[in-house]
């Protein structure tokens, strides 16, 4: 009984801390490691890992709200589209096969890649378009010498679509997908990255939520497996929060766009030989 | 469209209203500590399941999900019924039923907030997240 306990929790909190020091949350470690590592279905890692998510998207919120970059409106906004595609998403990882799911995680894998090796940088725009200042999405933050800048958004609907399919992944897979929604706001509406990341860290517990509940309502999570993997990636997470502001960060990147890219090939290789 | 533009301190819109600011800077530690001692709920739930279920109870059920057969579904009264009973299986479901629900709490009061603001678009967004979400349980329940 322990051993099985022991190497399920340390799968989690292996899976948290990785997720905390990439910064692409735990979600994406935690599938792969339950249903490679713990040979679990598809359905149970993604249930579980979706609690998972929600519980460690709270600890990182507290971070980034304290700098003031979330931006509460935009976050308002942007909820209803993620939550429609989560709610879906949920649904529909009920009811289609289990090799789409995998293929699907692949290919978000693949795009975490590509988003952890992508140049960033910042194109603050001065004047916003009619419907975000009709809704009154616009912000500051300081720059890196201290000042304040003042930010508007533009492309709202553009930024909502890629929003919703942030949420089906989310939903489908079990993932946060701060990867997707990140890119949505920076490239898209483009809000400053400092932004896009906090205000994307404070939509993630609610879209995981509503995936989750579906899960829950459904029957879909197993307790004994969700219980100890949740509480796992949560001691993860917080573990390689407080590690980070030491850590080579360039290094740390290329070795896990090379974790990133071994799962997209497992994932996917299992889509296809169950074909 | 520029690189950096640098303003003045003086905007003409405030990013967030005082309550937006208040919400986030007071309930996001708040939801924290919940979610920690809903955490610790959990873990308490786990040990005394360990200690009250024979050592094989945990294996036989661990293989008996990665074989595909979950079967966690009880009505939600049946749920808190066996949890009040002490059930810790089921006190560590409806732990998982809190953490997640936490989060989503944090819109109701952003709900709350709008409507005293009377800033009705907001109210409208804020709305339409909480009907979707219990419009998943919903559909968890039929699907």
């Amino acid at each position: 009984m322990f051993e099985i306990l022991v190497s399920l929790l340390a799968l989690a909190i292996g899976a948290g801390f990785v997720g905390a020091l990439s910064g692409l949350g735990g979600g994406v470690f935690i599938v792969p490691a339950l249903v490679i590592g713990a040979h679990m279905p598809m359905t149970v890692a993604i249930g579980a890992s979706l609690i998972s998510v929600v519980a460690t998207s709270a600890g990182a919120s507290v971070a980034f709200v304290r700098d003031g970059w979330t931006n509460l409106k935009v976050a308002m906004v942007l909820e209803c589209a993620t939550v429609t595609g989560a709610v879906t998403g949920a649904y529909l990882a009920g009811v289609i096969p289990t090799v789409i799911l995998e293929l699907l995680f692949a290919l978000m894998m693949l795009q975490s890649a590509y988003f952890s090796l992508r140049k960033q940088g910042d194109d603050i725009i001065e004047h916003g378009d009619p419907l975000a200042k009709k809704l009154d999405l616009m912000g500051e933050v300081p720059d890196e010498g201290g000042r304040t800048i003042h930010y508007e958004i533009v492309h709202v609907p553009g930024g909502a679509a890629l929003m919703v399919v942030a949420g089906l992944m989310s939903g489908l897979l079990g993932i946060g997908s701060g990867a997707l929604k990140v890119m949505a706001m920076d490239y898209i509406m483009h809000i400053p990255l400092k932004v896009s990341s906090a205000t994307s860290n404070f939509m993630i517990g609610v879209t995981a939520g509503a995936g989750a509940l579906v899960f829950l309502a459904r029957g879909d999570v197993a307790t004994v497996i969700a219980a100890p993997v949740a509480l796992g990636v949560t001691a993860g997470a917080l573990l390689g929060s407080r590690i980070l502001p030491y850590a080579n960060v360039r290094w740390l990147r290329l070795g896990f766009v090379v974790i990133l890219l071994l799962i997209a090939v497992e994932m996917g290789w299992r889509a296809l030989s169950g074909i | 469209m520029s690189k950096s533009a640098e303003h003045s301190p003086k905007f003409e819109h405030t990013a967030q209203s005082a309550d937006e600011d208040r919400i986030l800077r007071v309930w996001t530690p708040l939801l924290l500590r919940t979610i920690l001692v809903v955490a610790t709920i959990i873990l308490l739930g786990g040990l005394v399941l360990m200690g009250t279920h024979s050592p094989g109870f945990y294996a036989q059920r661990y293989h008996i999900i990665q074989g595909g057969h979950v079967h966690e579904k009880q009505t939600f009264v049946e749920l808190l019924q066996s949890a009040v009973e002490g059930d810790p299986h089921s006190v560590m479901t409806v732990g998982l039923f809190v953490l997640t629900l936490v989060p989503l709490a944090r819109v109701a009061f952003c709900f709350l907030l709008f409507i005293k603001e009377r800033d009705f678009a907001y109210v409208g967004f804020t709305a339409y997240v909480l009907a979707g979400l219990v419009f998943g349980m919903l559909l968890g329940r039929i699907g």
